[in-house]
């Protein structure tokens, strides 16, 4: 059987809606009123996402970010902290069996679209368990899955341009320790597609359209009014809530 | 007593264990940048693990933490109970000191 996708191309959103809408994208799924789809943002402002399971107040510089107008969120997926500026963010979400149901073997099939997205730009990356993907051992790319009632969601991130001083003065880290040694191991450990592809971000989310589409039957669309509405309703109930973001 | 203990599993995710306890755990959060599914699954552990005695081994809250995966028919990526029974121990054993390995 072969479903047809929706594909929603690159929007600018808060971190709130970002994450209701992802969430309204599942329950529409779920109830079988939205078609599984693809689709690809950005954070404005610049946003820092948590783990489901981490502590916001472990994580990051709370006072920091609320000084510097940066919006913090707590996912629905597990994983690790992220501050999402200069970057291109994907979800996608389908029935769960549309997918391998070995969860490692799901991340390496969806990462495979990112990596052929960016053989595209002429960047060789490859798959490195649990859920990033590497670029000569440096991580370019970091996802997190969860599946609830059937319904698959994977989201992650590429990172377009790595600046880790602005990553370590939002994340939970004392200035002492900012030493330029932790800077330099940080570029040891993490790259971006600027390091190695002269594109714009607006290229990369080209590539990443084509890694996700190859060979899938799709559609450009839009969200549905009624996704619209939930999205919303989940952004200003949930996601924007103490008791959600600091609820560990 | 407060105390907490972070832990890198080896080959795997961070797990921080943060607790309160006296002859018993008073409660207890397990963090960290680990999966679990579904992840419901943590909150029917750190149920399961409040009131236990501190004294257990740790093979002893492996084995708790083992069947409460087993009953929720959880997956664990990047942890284990094992790894978690560990952490929790060395929160303990480490009297509120906080340490990283």
């Amino acid at each position: 059987m072969t479903e047809k996708w929706r594909i929603i191309e690159l929007q600018e959103k808060g971190a709130y809606l970002n994450m209701g809408i992802d969430n309204a994208i599942m329950d529409g799924v779920k109830s079988g009123t939205s078609d599984p789809t693809i689709r690809f943002y950005t954070w404005k402002p610049p946003a820092v996402s948590i783990g489901c399971f981490q502590s916001m107040r472990d994580e990051v510089n709370v006072e920091t970010c609320k000084k510097n107008g940066i919006d913090l969120v707590r996912r629905l997926t597990g994983g690790g902290a992220v501050y999402h500026d200069r970057e291109v963010t994907y979800s996608i979400i389908g029935s769960a069996d549309m997918f391998p149901s070995g969860i490692i073997e799901s991340y390496r099939q969806i990462c495979g679209y990112i990596i052929y997205g960016l053989s595209i730009l002429g960047i060789n990356s490859t798959f490195a368990p649990i859920n990033d993907i590497v670029v000569e051992g440096k991580k370019i790319s970091g996802n997190a899955q969860t599946r609830r009632e059937g319904v698959l969601l994977q989201h992650g991130t590429v990172i377009y341009d790595f600046e880790p001083e602005k990553m370590f003065g939002v994340l939970n880290i004392s200035k002492e320790k900012i030493s330029d040694k932790m800077i330099k191991s940080a570029k040891d450990r993490v790259t971006s597609v600027l390091e190695h592809s002269n594109v714009s971000m607006g290229e990369l989310h080209l590539a990443l359209l084509r890694g996700f589409c190859k060979g899938r039957d799709y559609y450009i669309g839009t969200l549905s009014a009624e996704e619209e509405h939930a999205a919303l309703n989940y952004s200003t109930e949930k996601y924007s809530s103490d008791s959600w973001n600091f609820s560990r | 007593m407060e105390a907490s203990f972070a832990y890198k599993v080896p080959g795997g995710k961070l797990i921080k264990i943060r607790l309160n306890y006296g002859s018993t755990i008073e409660n207890i959060n397990i963090l960290g940048d680990f999966f679990i599914h579904p992840e419901s699954s943590i909150q029917k552990l750190e149920a399961r693990l409040t009131g236990l005695q501190i004294d257990k081994t740790e093979d002893e809250f492996a084995a708790i933490i083992e069947e409460v995966r087993r009953s929720e028919g959880a997956e664990m990526i990047g942890v284990d109970p094992k790894s978690i029974a560990h952490a929790i121990k060395m929160a303990i054993k480490n009297d509120g000191e906080v340490e990283n390995h």
